[in-house]
């Protein structure tokens, strides 16, 4: 299954995208979605599952079942913009609350024995060379902490482009 | 000199970014107006904004959240950039903590920090990046700088004196003073088994996946 994670506007997506027929879980802002409050919830209460029920405290199983997870986002200072932000501040349900060294860092284990590959495609009319050092470095360490083996970050000046480029690559 | 601290913790108890603003307030509080505001969700009112606005200095203090800044923070630092303050010359610091040991994986949200600073015109002054975060409330009694602390401790005092003076100086990534190892060991036996077992689970559900 493809998963994909973006920040578009309702109309925008539906006039650019038609994946109704493809195997693809569309994770879009349907405005309910809530921060994560730091309470480990997802780890120590229920296991594999956010406490928090606003449509989105799936997102650790949805992973487990992905093989790619593509991700459309506007770049907000070299990451993410807030929706897209907030559905991966809601997802380390996916993960296992303990550690395990790797290249001599801490990083949680793994809950599920898939990994998905991760395309990041981000948007933005002036993102800087330092903002995008920053969001090549983010997915780099995104990448090690979810344990994705093969990732791609490409940035996009307009919304136009960028669509053209991932209707090319998954349609 | 005014000082705002944003503390974007979103924790209802006594947070890691508590423990470290509250000994970070008791170093820069003498002469010094300190406004302090909890940011639970992306709420910010128009007084919050002013406040912000008639600052000399801004601190920030959050967890780590999926090796950057968390989305609740994000909305109000594009909030703030909206504002346009930039008339102003306020200083930011920021005091980031994470749940891994290694203070340096806080390096990534210290740079969109810098980036979103640079977009609103303001001034950089220095990052404090704290390793293993969630290990400060168990050590509450022991002094900061001592022990376990000593190189948290040693990172704020240091930011403490630059923000006196609102000087920039360099980004401080500190772990603490505690081998990794036991930490590791502790984090499972101290921390996720007894919570789990508060909760009516056994260790073995910890690792449940759902289909």
């Amino acid at each position: 299954m493809n998963v994909m994670i973006h920040d578009l506007e309702r109309d925008i997506f539906h006039s650019t995208f038609s994946f109704e027929s493809e195997d693809v879980q569309i994770i879009s802002d349907e405005g309910s979605i809530k921060n994560c409050i730091g309470c480990f919830g997802c780890w120590i209460k229920t296991p594999g599952e956010c406490v928090l029920k606003d449509g989105y405290e799936n997102m650790g199983r949805i992973l487990s079942q992905a093989d790619n997870v593509i991700v459309i986002s506007r770049c907000c200072y070299g990451g993410y913009s807030p929706f897209v932000k907030n559905v991966f501040d809601r997802s380390i349900s996916y993960l296992l609350p303990f550690f395990k060294i790797k290249r001599n860092e801490t990083h949680h284990r793994q809950r599920y024995q898939n990994t998905f590959r991760l395309s990041v495609y981000f948007y933005g009319e002036k993102i800087s060379e330092q903002e995008m050092e920053t969001a090549r470095n983010l997915i780099k360490a995104n990448s090690i902490n979810f344990h994705v083996p093969e990732y791609a970050v490409s940035f996009f000046g307009s919304l136009s482009q960028l669509c053209e480029e991932v209707k090319m690559q998954w349609k | 000199m005014e000082i705002t601290i944003i503390n974007g913790s979103p924790k209802r108890d006594k947070s890691t970014s508590d423990l470290l603003m509250e000994y970070l307030i008791s170093q820069i509080n003498d002469n010094n107006e300190i406004e302090l505001h909890n940011i639970k969700n992306d709420t910010f009112t128009e007084r919050q904004f002013e406040k912000v606005q008639n600052s000399d200095v801004l601190i920030f203090a959050f967890p780590l959240y999926v090796d950057s800044v968390p989305s609740h923070v994000l909305k109000l630092l594009i909030e703030l950039e909206k504002r346009n303050f930039a008339t102003k010359n306020i200083v930011v610091y920021c005091v980031i903590n994470n749940g891994f040991f290694e203070g340096h994986q806080n390096r990534i949200a210290i740079t969109q920090m810098k980036n979103w600073c640079r977009s609103c015109g303001f001034i950089w002054g220095q990052a404090v990046g704290i390793g293993a975060g969630e290990m400060l409330p168990f050590l509450k009694d022991i002094p900061m700088g001592h022990g376990p602390n000593k190189n948290i401790g040693s990172a704020l005092k240091c930011l403490s004196k630059n923000i006196l003076s609102k000087s920039a100086g360099q980004d401080i990534l500190v772990s603490p003073n505690w081998p990794r190892l036991l930490w590791k060991i502790q984090s499972s036996f101290s921390v996720w088994y007894p919570r789990a077992k508060s909760n009516g689970l056994t260790r073995k559900e910890l690792y449940r996946r759902i289909q």
